[in-house]
């Protein structure tokens, strides 16, 4: 069943058109990853569905509303772009602010503070804080009060390598306790890695939408199965030689210091690796690759991000 | 309504501006009238003859009046802590966190607007404080007579804290929007002033009387109706100026406030936050 229906959402900023007639269906407790270059036009839509941003036509509902839409707000954690504070406050005062907001008690705000690790930090004001420590205070304040659903624009933005992989973990986590979570970006790996489905948009059209599994199978059945392995050894030369004589391989390249190689869907890295110790050649790089959403992504969207 | 105001006062409760204002306002009211109050006592006392004319601003009933007038001078304090206030929230971007966080957007702009309306009610309680203490002090005896000016105070103190919101909603910046409410101000007084003379050279020329037409425009409106008492002197002067049209006066500042609400209500419920 869907949690959020969206019809029809167009937004035009005077003559840019931001958001071309977009319609999609975010189903419940799913990982729902927006894709799109910078610009594409994910936040307008996650703004339009906070109501802080006036569509231009089209409509948007959250499942069984039956109540208001500001009060089923109350029931989101939402983080849009930038973490938005009172400067002049300390992490709990803001923290105690968006809690009065949705209508929560004061008692998760240690919890989530801990759970981003800011607990230590909690009366500093927040004029004093670090851009990732100023995203984790954002993401602390969405996950108070447990919501069912979650929309997150860009959640790793700012944070170093260990804070973007904190967040991931939490991502998941959220997904396996049951919860929907809806999140833009641009990053194709952070949506290969913790989305179970994607809408892909580029300059405000929707240009496919559905789970991440569906579309890497799609991926291999229009192009014809292929199994991508890229391969090094001391002489990359001989290694090419002896390669173009293998059946079932169907392409060789060079690129940098190793050789990328196309082979059909029944050779397997292991099988490979034989092959070419038994003609004498040892391997020092072996990495089988399955289809990456990149390759996927390009395809949809064209290799240009301005096409 | 009243868990939005408790979140408005989270807000605003470690604001250092925000109780440096307090002070200066309240501090201010009474430091005003008391400096007021002394020296019209001294002129009295000490000018010779003055005594055959009797009027002394801190007498009930012009004591109402007096201090109505000198408080309204410093009522740009509440309306620039209110264009602060609501200002941050756009430099923040806390107004769009506030409506994703599950505000309407009429709960928003309701609870500044309230905000507003208690800021008039206190600097309205006081007067009312003050007016009593000079009033007594001055050793008259108490008089409700004259206590409709506490009510133009209202009126006025509203005026300039509605503006401040209008100007929040449509400029958003806490600087350019200070400078602009200034700069608004000032030239609307001086336009003002140079329709007044207008009026008072058409009376003369011509003989039409459209009374004070300076105090016809927006913030004019809610000023013209508090004026220090008149004193004799006033009162004979009185007589070649454009008539007082006070219940024109008095609607147009009620139409004024009426507008700066519906607009700035308007305009932050339809645009993109």
């Amino acid at each position: 069943m869907g949690i959020l229906s969206i019809d029809n959402l167009t937004k035009n900023y005077g003559k840019i058109r931001a958001l071309d007639n977009v319609s999609f269906v975010v189903p419940s407790k799913t990982v729902f990853g927006i894709l799109g270059p910078n610009g594409s036009g994910k936040t307008t839509l996650l703004g339009i569905i906070m109501d802080v941003i006036k569509s231009s036509g089209g409509t948007y509902t959250w499942a069984g509303e039956e109540q208001k839409a500001n009060d089923f707000r109350k029931k989101i954690g939402t983080l849009l772009e930038t973490p938005n504070f009172y400067h002049y406050l300390s992490a709990e005062k803001n923290l105690q602010i968006a809690a009065k907001i949705k209508g929560r008690g004061e008692e998760d705000i240690e919890k989530v503070l801990r759970l981003v690790n800011l607990y230590e930090r909690k009366d500093s004001k927040f004029s004093t804080y670090s851009l990732g420590m100023k995203q984790r205070l954002a993401i602390a304040a969405a996950l108070l009060g447990d919501p069912e659903i979650l929309v997150f624009d860009e959640p790793t933005n700012g944070l170093d390598p260990a804070g973007i992989a904190e967040i991931r973990e939490l991502i998941k986590e959220l997904y396996k306790g049951g919860k929907t979570i809806i999140m833009a970006s641009h990053i194709l790996d952070e949506v290969e890695k913790v989305c179970t489905h994607v809408a892909i948009i580029q300059k405000g059209v929707l240009k496919t939408v559905s789970s991440v599994a569906e579309l890497m199978d799609t991926s291999s059945a229009n192009a014809g199965v292929e199994v991508l392995i890229d391969i090094c050894a001391s002489d990359n030369g001989a290694l090419k030689n002896i390669l173009q004589q293998l059946d079932g391989v169907l392409s060789v390249t060079a690129v940098d210091n190793y050789l990328h190689v196309v082979c059909a869907e029944n050779i397997t890295g292991e099988f490979l690796n034989r092959f070419c110790f038994d003609k004498g050649i040892v391997l020092n790089k072996l990495n089988v690759k399955r289809k990456s959403l990149e390759t996927r992504f390009l395809e949809i969207t064209g290799k240009q991000s301005d096409k | 309504m009243i868990n939005l105001l408790k979140i408005e006062w989270l807000k605003i409760k470690n604001y250092t501006a925000f109780k440096v204002m307090a002070i200066f306002f309240i501090v201010g009211v009474f430091a005003l009238n008391y400096i007021v109050f002394t020296v019209n006592k001294n002129i009295v006392n000490n000018v010779p003859g003055a005594g055959l004319v009797s009027f002394s601003p801190y007498d009930f009933e012009n004591t109402w009046q007096s201090t109505s007038y000198a408080t309204g001078f410093i009522l740009l304090l509440p309306a620039l802590l209110l264009l602060m206030l609501f200002t941050n929230e756009y430099t923040f971007k806390t107004h769009r966190q506030n409506i994703i966080d599950g505000l309407s957007r009429q709960q928003f702009i309701g609870v500044k607007i309230i905000t507003a309306l208690i800021y008039a009610l206190v600097a309205t309680l006081l007067v009312i404080i003050s007016a009593l203490i000079f009033g007594f002090a001055s050793g008259t005896s108490f008089s409700f007579n004259g206590i409709l000016f506490v009510g133009y105070f209202f009126l006025k103190a509203l005026s300039y804290n509605l503006i401040a919101i209008l100007f929040s909603v449509l400029i958003k910046r806490t600087g350019f929007a200070i400078g602009v409410f200034f700069i608004y101000l000032g030239s609307e007084n001086i336009v003002s002033q140079l329709l007044n003379v207008l009026s008072m050279k058409m009376k003369k020329d011509t003989g039409t009387d459209l009374g004070n037409i300076g105090d016809y425009l927006p913030m004019n409106a809610a000023d013209a109706l508090l004026e220090f008492p008149d004193n004799p002197i006033k009162t004979m002067s009185k007589a070649i100026m454009p008539t007082d049209y006070t219940w024109l006066v008095f609607a147009l500042a009620i139409a004024y406030l009426i507008i700066f609400y519906v607009w700035a209500r308007r305009k932050f419920i339809s645009v993109d936050l």
